[in-house]
């Protein structure tokens, strides 16, 4: 800080920085690490880049609230203002607090200058200071100068003129002028003394902000907004709107910048508890969380559930998990999250991928439950994926799933690391309210994260908490021992405190009458390996609860363990005698278990002949069958029945092969049907030679065709020497009906010339049936079918030749 | 190290061996129900009901976390004290309470609750009109009902509502040349500072002084519900023994004799006969003014009893049982209707103060032969039991059992009655079973209990309530499938005092390899858990 008068008043921020000293820089390095990337080549550069907006945003959004607000409170005063001015304006309950937020400000390089002339770095000052979009968290509005620029001189004259000022001509003097006069505080209570009460009330309302105000029509405004209006106390902002200008607001005010300035940070009030009891709470709780990541890799041992295509874990199988561990639903994604988070699971990238236990499980496994337990919180401590949104919905509406995408938040550890160091700070044992916790880090980043994170800081807060608990950071809400001791060293140093407190592993369990097991705190590792393979968990907690079944006796027995094997293992792990039920039961299922046999094989050999059978075992020529020999009489084979036939045959033998109900088959192979299928058609080269139906009706057609060309008409006798051929008949009208009705009168057939719809002529042989309305009903002998012809159609109409009517 | 462990799942495990035990087991078992009582270490289970009859009792939650904190071994989860403390906190809310005007109703502390059960449907029809924000009227016949859905909607009403005094009857206990033990006098006491209850006692340690003792406190009218007609006779014997009353004054209310007098004992299979689709014998709770209504064997409470209970509520109530354990699971209508528990005692403290017998309990195994497994093999599915359970060889090994404990009273309780009817051919012994007239079964009991007899075949019809003081081994040969308090009835039978010291014995014939084997397993896992270890023995030793 320069404080060698105003001779050595630094003009820029990079002077101001090269006169600081080399602890003052690295404060600055160290509190705005992003200046460093890259190293600076000189103090302007680095100047330059303090002054960046991103870096000064971010620098901005880690001040806690009462620098934030004196940094605001900078923002609205004249640039340069001396520090006394900053003083005032944030008030007297400020006085203590504001050196240091002062200091803050100038170690952060956002501030610089002496205290008679603090300058606020340009880039926050455009940030914090109020603008036409963006109100100040200070409420307070632009200046006289900002909000009349743009206003017509005239205008500038009318409100002169009101105020009583000396008029001028020069726009900046006459706002010079009213602003001046909104400074002097006994003048502008004079002249508000002569407002309207209901000016007064307008101006309360705007006092503290939002300073604008919104009226019909700027033009013509309602008699108090008038009056204010026409003295500048109000000046239009747009055409519907009005706004106060900062000099006025300040002036009711009485020159605050803040209504209520927060010198102080919110208390964080302790409740305590013995810290014994904290500790043990804490460190019983370490244990459940151990054992629960433990539970879990074991449940996934031998392959977990497959990976959504979208990543993460389906709901199903997230029930699944829930209700292996028994907790609920939340609960098992967290347990997910912490065993993903600390590397102890992910997915194994297979083309159905699926999710495992990691290689660094196995060795996670092997170490002492402290340091595991120290494993799982580091991982935790500093994770940027947040458990508690498993289920919560993104802005596209779908379900966000555990070990899923988009789970990460990059305020968690921040806000995670802080609730916990908040509780560091409250004496040994004492646990704190939640809602105070959240106070507390409001007041220390108001800004972080902008107001829409606040929601989600809200709910860190309460998963830090939720989630200490759990892994036994906390115990009843208060930091323990080997909690503080992550904190402020490492997991190490926290795995150090906590293993004394944790249960010594057991060597021993009781065995009851009622073929349980209890083991009363945790087992040495090879213990309730083997016990769990021997016996089905029934209650989980400080201490195990096992049943002894006929199955999970059986487990035991299917993975290779003897009987006598589990007799000494019980008694030498039980610390009361082997209750006489149970031993009989690893007696009796011992007894039953491998009775029955069960193998593979490809084709058996039986023979009534045993002394064959040992022939043919001893017959070196047989190796390659793979022959066993199952009872006196039948071998098992691993080649396939036609092989060993064959076989059998070449060694001089003569089998004969058996069917699947013994049957002998026949020697000859058995004959392949396909199901039923009909012949295929021949493909034939022309038409297929015709039935006899269709012959006939061929026949017959052809006939009536040909009748009809070739039939020897009677010549009319007016029409001598036509014979017809290729002709028309041509009757008249009234002959052509007179025949046709005597045809239908006789019976018989005649021959007539029609010309159909299309215009065309032909001949046809028809025996007409009636004749009625025009039309003629026949039956046509040339299409072999009854037919109904138009009588004006028919040219002409003969009667056919005796013989063939 | 302390002696409790408390489990996630809201057991509590405690290591009996421990020099603090005794003051733990006092402490938690206001509130948590003995589930398993092995050698080694009990398990006692925290339920929602437990916690209420603690709440019933007059503990607390701050009482109950206290005693769990104190003797946990290891932190106690924090979950399950907020749960121990929520829980507790559902009781009492709402409480049933005499109005002066408006007869009974139901008011609450916590008008919410309130409001969210009177949106139950099934609440509705029960209550009647506001009469302020917090109160509402409840039919008094509803009494009973209400109790029922609101223990179902979780928010168990306490009944502050009192009961009648009933018809005042003179009766005394006769102590002379005996008192009651001090057990029973807790038991009697436990349950008349609660008004109503059930006292859970193991069979043999006396429960039907434990009813007279109530009887001698109500000084009142009393109707007394018992299984069957033996048993009936039994506890008029025993009340004309014990107390001032006498044979004239105790009727007996059964499908033989319809009786009513101050004291009367009825059957329930009399209570539940319908004619023409009513039943016809109600009007015997009607009938007087009772003052107390005793439940002989709650367990077995048939469902309709449970409804006529429902109307009862303003009598006092007590019920007697071995066991809580319904195969039906509604102990929370006992627990609603009857009245919570106000006494229970783990039978192996009885055993040790000397009022029951040691028993001794031995399941034979059997090999079936040959053609028997085949015969069982492909027998149908529902016939196997009956096939495993009643197979010759089985028979063959009762017989060397029985020879073995020649001149000792022996008792053969089976299923299956051609079973028995063989097995008594057999042995030469008379068979009870449900066609033998009362007066024949009295007549073989008397001559049981003189030792002119030496052994019984019985069918399940001697299950319960009969009284046989020395019976010194008892053979099951088969039994009701897997029933659970149908072995604890049946060892029952043996654990009453030897005159001589004689220790019991219990065997239970058992086909191996079968579900024979399969269901005694089940029972003997009950056994087991109350503490009566059993041996497992090849039916070849005795053969």
């Amino acid at each position: 800080m320069s404080t060698d008068g105003p001779a050595a008043a630094p003009r820029t921020l990079a002077e101001d920085l090269r006169a600081r000293g080399d602890d003052a820089l690295s404060a600055l390095l160290r509190a705005r690490p992003d200046l460093l990337n890259p190293v600076p080549n000189d103090l302007s550069q680095l100047a330059t880049r303090a002054g960046t907006r991103a870096s000064v945003v971010r620098a901005l959004e880690r001040l806690d609230r009462f620098t934030l607000q004196s940094a605001e409170a900078l923002a609205v005063a004249p640039d340069g203002a001396p520090y006394d001015a900053l003083a005032a304006l944030m008030g007297p309950e400020a006085a203590g607090a504001l050196p240091g937020a002062v200091a803050v400000l100038r170690a952060q390089a956002l501030l610089w200058g002496g205290d008679d002339r603090l300058r606020l770095v340009r880039t926050a000052r455009d940030i914090l200071a109020p603008a036409a979009g963006s109100p100040s968290p200070t409420g307070l509005g632009p200046t006289v100068a900002e909000a009349t620029s743009g206003m017509s001189p005239t205008r500038l004259q009318q409100i002169l003129a009101v105020l009583g000022l000396p008029p001028t001509h020069d726009p900046v003097s006459a706002v010079g002028s009213v602003t001046a006069l909104f400074a002097d505080r006994p003048r502008m209570a004079a002249l508000l003394e002569g407002a309207p009460p209901e000016a007064g009330a307008v101006l309360r309302r705007l006092t503290w902000g939002p300073p604008y105000g919104e009226v019909a029509d700027v033009s013509v405004p309602p008699p108090p907004v008038a009056w204010l209006l026409e003295r500048g106390l109000l000046l239009p902002a747009g055409a519907r709107n009005v706004v106060l200008p900062r000099e006025v607001a300040l002036h009711l005010r009485d020159g605050r910048a803040h209504r209520a300035p927060e010198p102080v940070a919110p208390d964080v009030a302790p409740a305590v508890h013995d810290p014994q009891v904290v500790d043990r709470t804490a460190a019983g709780q370490a244990f459940t969380a151990v054992r629960t990541v433990e539970e879990l890799l074991k449940h996934w041992e031998t392959g977990g559930p497959t990976v959504l295509r979208a990543g993460g874990l389906s709901v199903r199988d997230l029930k699944r998990v829930a209700t292996s561990l028994d907790v609920p639903e939340p609960l098992a994604a967290f347990w997910l999250e912490v065993a993903y988070a600390a590397g102890l699971v992910a997915a194994d990238g297979e083309v159905d991928e699926a999710y495992a236990p990691t290689p660094a499980a196995d060795g996670w496994l092997s170490l002492p439950t402290e340091d595991r337990w120290a494993v799982l919180v580091t991982a935790w401590l500093a994770a940027t994926r947040v458990p508690g949104v498993v289920g919560t919905r993104d802005v596209k509406g779908r379900a966000m799933a555990a070990l899923g995408p988009d789970l990460d938040r990059s305020l968690a550890p921040e806000v995670r690391r802080r609730t916990l160091e908040l509780l560091a700070a409250l004496p040994e044992g004492a646990s704190a309210d939640q809602d105070a916790l959240l106070a507390r880090l409001r007041w220390e980043r108001p800004l972080r994260g902008g107001a829409a994170m606040d929601p989600l800081r809200a709910d860190l807060v309460r998963w830090t908490v939720t989630e200490a608990e759990l892994l036994g950071i906390t115990g009843r809400g208060a930091l323990s021992a080997h909690g503080r001791a992550l904190l402020r060293r490492s997991g190490d140093a926290a795995a150090v405190l906590l293993g004394p407190l944790l249960p010594e592993p057991l060597d021993h369990v009781l065995l009851q009458a009622d073929l349980t097991a209890v083991a009363p705190g945790p087992l040495q590792p090879h213990l309730a390996e083997t016990l769990h393979v021997l016996a089905d968990v029934e209650s989980k907690g400080g201490a195990t609860v096992f049943r002894f079944t006929q199955g999970s006796v059986r487990r035991a027995l299917d993975a290779g363990r003897t009987a006598a094997d589990l007799h000494a293992f019980l008694a030498a792990h039980s610390r009361t005698p082997v209750p006489q039920p149970l031993s009989y039961l690893v007696d009796d299922v011992a007894r039953r278990h491998g009775r029955l046999r069960v193998g593979a094989a490809s084709a058996y050999v039986r023979c009534d002949d045993d002394a064959l059978l040992s022939e043919l075992l001893a017959d070196r020529r047989a190796v390659g069958l793979g022959l066993r020999r199952l009872a006196p009489t039948v071998l098992a084979a691993q080649s396939d029945p036609a092989t060993l036939l064959e076989r059998l045959r070449a060694l001089g033998h003569a089998p004969a092969a058996e069917s699947a109900e013994g049957d002998v088959l026949i020697t000859r192979a058995d004959a392949r049907r396909t199901p039923p299928r009909s012949a295929p058609v021949p493909v034939v080269d022309g038409p297929p030679i015709p039935d006899g139906t269709l012959l006939g009706a061929a026949v017959k057609a052809i006939r009536a065709g040909d009748r009809a060309s070739t039939a020897v008409r009677r010549e009319p006798a007016d029409r001598p020497g036509g014979n017809g051929d290729g002709r028309l008949p041509r009757t008249a009208a009234a002959e052509t009906l007179a025949t046709m009705q005597a045809a239908v009168l006789t019976g018989e057939s005649v021959w007539i010339g029609y010309v159909n719809a299309e215009g065309a002529a032909s001949q046809r042989v028809i025996g007409p049936m009636r004749v009625e309305g025009g039309f003629v009903t026949a039956y046509d002998h040339t299409a072999d079918e009854v037919r109904t012809f138009a009588l004006h159609r028919i040219t002409g109409v003969a009667e056919l030749a005796d013989d063939l009517a | 190290m302390s002696c409790l462990i408390v489990q996630s799942d809201k057991t509590l495990l405690l290591e009996v061996d421990h020099e603090l035990a005794d003051e733990c087991r006092r402490a938690i078992a206001p509130f948590a129900e003995l589930e398993r009582a092995p050698e080694h270490i009990h398990t006692y289970r925290i339920t929602p009901l437990g916690l209420w009859n603690a709440r019933a009792a007059g503990h607390d939650a701050e009482q109950v976390v206290d005693s769990l904190v104190k003797f946990s071994r290891y932190p106690v989860p924090h979950a399950l004290l907020v749960d121990v403390a929520e829980t507790m906190a559902r009781y009492g809310r709402l409480t049933l309470s005499k109005h002066p005007a408006h007869g009974l109703v139901l008011s609450t502390t916590d008008r919410p609750v309130l409001e969210e059960i009177l949106r139950s449907k099934k609440v509705a029809p029960l209550v009647g009109a506001r009469l302020d924000p917090d109160t509402v009227v409840v039919h008094p016949s509803e009494r009973g009902q209400i109790k029922q859905v609101l223990l179902k909607l979780g928010w168990p009403a306490e009944d502050l509502a009192g009961y009648v005094d009933g018809e005042a009857h003179p009766i005394e206990l006769a102590q002379n040349g005996w008192k009651l033990r001090p057990y029973q006098e807790q038991a009697v006491e436990g349950f008349w500072h609660g008004g109503s209850g059930v006292v859970v006692l193991p069979c043999g340690a006396g429960k039907t002084l434990v009813g007279a003792g109530a009887m001698a406190q109500a000084k009142a009218t009393t109707l007394i519900l018992v299984t069957n007609t033996v048993s009936a006779r039994q506890w008029k014997h025993e009340l004309v023994k014990r107390t001032s009353l006498t044979e004239d004054e105790i009727g007996e209310y059964s499908g033989t004799r319809k009786e009513i007098r101050p004291v009367t004992i009825a059957t329930y299979q009399v209570l539940t006969t319908k004619r023409k689709g009513v039943y016809s014998h109600l009007e015997l709770f009607d009938s007087r003014d009772w003052g107390l209504i005793v439940y002989d064997e709650v367990h077995l409470l048939p469902a309709p009893v449970f409804k006529f209970t429902a109307d009862l509520q303003a009598r006092r109530r007590l019920g007697l049982t071995a066991t809580l354990v319904r195969e039906d699971g509604r102990e929370s209508d006992v627990f609603s209707l009857i009245g919570p528990k106000r006494f229970d005692a783990p039978w192996k403290e009885i055993e040790a103060q000397g009022y029951i017998a040691p028993a001794d309990c031995v399941e034979v195994r059997v090999n079936l032969t040959d053609s028997e497994r085949l015969a069982y093999a492909t027998a149908e599915p529902e016939e196997k039991y009956r096939y495993c359970a009643t197979t010759a060889t089985k028979r063959k090994v009762t017989e060397a059992l029985v020879a073995k404990h020649k001149g000792q009273q022996t008792l053969v309780i089976g299923q299956y009655i051609d079973q028995l009817d063989e097995l008594g051919e057999h042995l030469g012994a008379p068979v009870i079973k449900g066609e033998t007239t009362n007066a024949q079964r009295e007549k073989l009991f008397d001559a049981f209990r003189q030792g002119e007899i030496s052994v019984l075949v019985v069918s399940k019809v001697a299950n319960f309530s009969i009284d046989l003081p020395e019976a010194t081994v008892a053979i099951q040969v088969s039994g009701t499938f897997g029933s659970r308090q149908e072995e604890a009835q049946r060892l029952g039978r043996v654990l009453r005092p030897k005159a001589d010291g004689h220790e019991a014995r219990f065997y239970s014939v058992v086909a191996r390899d079968t579900i024979d084997q399969d269901f005694a397993a089940h029972r003997q896992r009950f056994l087991a858990e109350q503490g009566y270890a059993y041996r497992i023995v090849d039916a070849d030793e005795f053969l």
